[in-house]
């Protein structure tokens, strides 16, 4: 196929509206951002019991409290999570499962430009409608991250809970995790990897939102992104640099 | 009539019927098991055969042996421990050497499957279990031939439960649990805690005496009824637990008032065992009854996953014995956001030499035009 040369991205460029992040896509999203705050919130407090209540026990309910929302949100965090997943099969291609894990070699081969352009050896990243392939593997390290948080979380909650609770089942994943006390400290630096994973992301999304024409950062609420029509021609996939032309 | 030496036994202690019933009922509540249970106990005490018990002791400190042996007054449990004929005990018995080991191999191979093995301490299996021998034998080599040819093992104590001490990192000796030096030993539990409390011991002997089986165990081979439940659930400060009060420094304020561990380290949550029901030393009180926390002595590898004992969580490999997972998360994180603000400036600093170059290309272009127009025309 030959590829016409185009100048950088400009207010001239012909800009198509696509239809990007359906509304699941986009709930989730902002279900998991806000329950992962609640969860680290009151996580920590679990962690760290820095308050001190005065008086009598049967006055305050702090810590119990703590534990109380922390479990509401990890259900509403557990909920979303699956929902995302089971988006991932039924969802627009965008949205599908191997926009995750980069193994089709459209993809693999994108991989390197969006390294290469991070390092400053390329000026504009390549052009994916969706995710591009390094994000996207970012997001796939992301939900496994969230399953092992789900999977300590419902383990540690399995460990005291009652026995008529439909999650007693999940004790036996303890030794997995090498016991109940490491599960704790795994749950942990799960928690610190996701609040890497979010500075990167933040970072990154006005970065795109920056040198991309696409309203990247914009789309995660609206749905929508602008695409160039070059990129769409090439059905999404392009990863030519913008700049010099070369690429495969 | 065997009935007869059993009440006799408690007669001539001065023991009355109504205490022996009394036991069984005791029994019955610490064994989690139904009202009716009661008059089953009781026969099974009064009537059953004596079991012949041997007590292998390998790498250990003989805290069980004191658990067991506990010097107080008589109750009707240590009858219940007297009438089993304890025919090998290396720290107890009178016979030592070549009649120590012949009394064993009575027993071993004079009633072969009807024997009950208790096990003290871990087995070393390094340099081909050199650092302990007994009569020039292995420990491993003793406890196979005897735990394989028991009807049933006990594992007293952490250290023959899980490996214990002797086993935690780097285990210089290569010790392991029964369970792993005895691989498919069959009908065995695990006792373990640092050491064992008798009562339990009590109350598995009671019941494999009962009904002739060990009763129901969990995935650590732990019986139900003394480790079912975690040390956090059952604790008489868990009301300031979930209040948020606790003890910040030993001595202080919540410390004299009898707030919750959790600050210094408790590991009750983590932990399951019914010290806060039986308590120790025959009720008397507990290691969190007088403030100090649960160090988590009956759980696996508690040596090496409940330490540092007074922080709450496992110290974060690979930074120090006391590095914290929140302090280096923290760390971490800050050095993640330091590297992408580098990246930024950089970023900055680069869109500025394309503007620049840009500029120039385009005023090299405007020029080349304005030339070439100039020569048109
Ligand atoms: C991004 C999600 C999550 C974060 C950041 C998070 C964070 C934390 C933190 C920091 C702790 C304190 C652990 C300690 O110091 O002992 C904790 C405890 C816990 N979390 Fe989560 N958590 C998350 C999701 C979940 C989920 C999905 C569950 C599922 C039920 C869960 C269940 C628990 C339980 C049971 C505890 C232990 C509470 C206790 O010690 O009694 N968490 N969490
Ligand atoms: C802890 C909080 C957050 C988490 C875990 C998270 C996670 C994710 C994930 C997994 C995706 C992929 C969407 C999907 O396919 O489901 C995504 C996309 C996106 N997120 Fe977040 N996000 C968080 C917070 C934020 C925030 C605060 C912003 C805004 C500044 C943001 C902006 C975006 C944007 C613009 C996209 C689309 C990027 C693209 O086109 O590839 N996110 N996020
Ligand atoms: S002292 Fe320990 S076991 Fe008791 S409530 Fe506090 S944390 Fe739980
Ligand atoms: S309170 Fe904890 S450390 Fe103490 S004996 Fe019980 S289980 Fe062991």
């Amino acid at each position: 196929m030959k590829i016409t040369p185009r100048p950088t991205p400009s207010k001239e460029i012909c800009l198509a509206n696509v239809y990007v992040w359906e509304w699941p896509v986009r709930i989730t999203h902002w279900l998991n951002a806000m329950a992962i705050w609640v969860l680290s919130v009151t996580g920590l407090y679990m962690g760290h019991p820095f308050l001190v209540a005065p008086g009598e026990a049967s006055e305050h309910f702090i810590m119990g409290w703590a534990k109380l929302i922390h479990f509401y949100a990890a259900i509403v965090f557990t909920l979303s999570v699956l929902t995302r997943i089971v988006w991932m099969f039924t969802g627009n291609k965008y949205s599908s499962w191997d926009k995750f894990i980069p193994f089709r070699r459209i993809r693999s081969k994108g991989l390197w430009p969006t390294i290469k352009y991070y390092l400053f050896a390329m000026r504009l990243p390549p052009g994916f409608v969706g995710h591009n392939p390094l994000a996207g593997a970012t997001y796939a390290l992301l939900f496994v991250a969230f399953l092992v948080q789900i999977c300590t979380g419902l383990a540690m909650y399995a460990a005291s809970a009652s026995v008529d609770s439909p999650v007693r089942f999940m004790a036996a994943l303890l030794p997995l995790f090498g016991g109940l006390a490491t599960a704790h400290l795994v749950h942990h630096v799960i928690m610190w990897f996701i609040w890497m994973f979010f500075v990167h992301h933040v970072y990154s999304a006005i970065l795109m939102s920056q040198v991309e024409p696409t309203a990247t950062l914009e789309s995660i609420f609206s749905g929508h992104k602008f695409v160039p029509r070059e990129d769409l021609i090439f059905s999404g996939y392009r990863f030519i640099d913008r700049e010099t032309h070369k690429g495969g | 009539m065997s009935e007869s030496w059993f009440i006799e036994e408690l007669e001539r202690r001065g023991v009355s019927r109504r205490d022996f019933l009394g036991f069984c009922g005791v029994m019955t509540s610490v064994l989690a098991l139904p009202r009716s249970a009661g008059a089953q106990i009781a026969e099974a005490i009064e009537t059953k055969e004596k079991p012949t018990l041997v007590w292998l002791e390998f790498q250990d400190c003989a805290g069980n042996t004191e658990s067991f042996l506990r010097a107080s007054r008589p109750t009707v449990a240590d009858i219940v421990l007297d009438t089993i004929s304890v025919d090998y005990h290396e720290t107890i018995m009178a016979a030592a050497g070549h009649q120590a080991e012949a009394a064993l191999a009575g027993v071993v191979e004079g009633k072969p499957g009807a024997y009950i093995a208790v096990v003290e301490g871990s087995i070393p299996t390094g340099e081909n279990g050199a650092y302990c021998t007994i009569g020039g034998r292995s420990a491993q080599d003793i406890a196979r031939e005897v735990c394989g040819g028991a009807a049933a093992t006990i594992a007293i104590g952490t250290c023959a439960a899980f490996g214990g001490l002797p086993a935690a990192a780097p285990n210089p000796t290569g010790a392991l649990s029964v369970a792993d030096a005895v691989p498919g030993v069959k009908n065995l539990i695990n006792l373990p805690a640092c050491p064992a409390n008798v009562e339990n011991l009590v109350g598995v002997i009671v019941y494999y005496l009962t009904f002739n089986r060990f009763p129901k165990a969990d995935r650590y081979k732990r019986p139900l009824f003394a480790y079912g439940k975690s040390i956090h659930d059952n604790c008489e400060r868990r009301a300031h637990f979930d209040a948020g009060q606790y003890v910040e420094k030993w001595g202080d304020e919540g410390h004299r008032t009898g707030y919750c561990l959790y600050k210094m380290g408790c590991k009750g949550p983590v932990s399951y065992q019914n010290c806060p029901n039986i308590r120790w030393n025959e009720g008397t009180n507990w290691p969190i009854g007088c403030g100090h926390p649960c160090i988590g002595c009956a759980e696996p590898d508690f040596w090496d996953k409940m330490t540092p004992f007074y922080s709450h969580l496992p110290s974060f490999p690979g930074f120090g014995l006391h590095a914290n997972v929140d302090r280096v998360g923290v760390w971490a994180t800050a050095g993640v956001a330091a590297a992408f603000a580098a990246h930024g400036f950089v970023q900055l600093g680069k869109r500025w030499m394309y503007a620049k170059a840009d500029e120039s290309a385009a005023a090299k272009g405007a020029k080349a035009a304005t030339e070439k127009k100039g020569e048109e025309s």
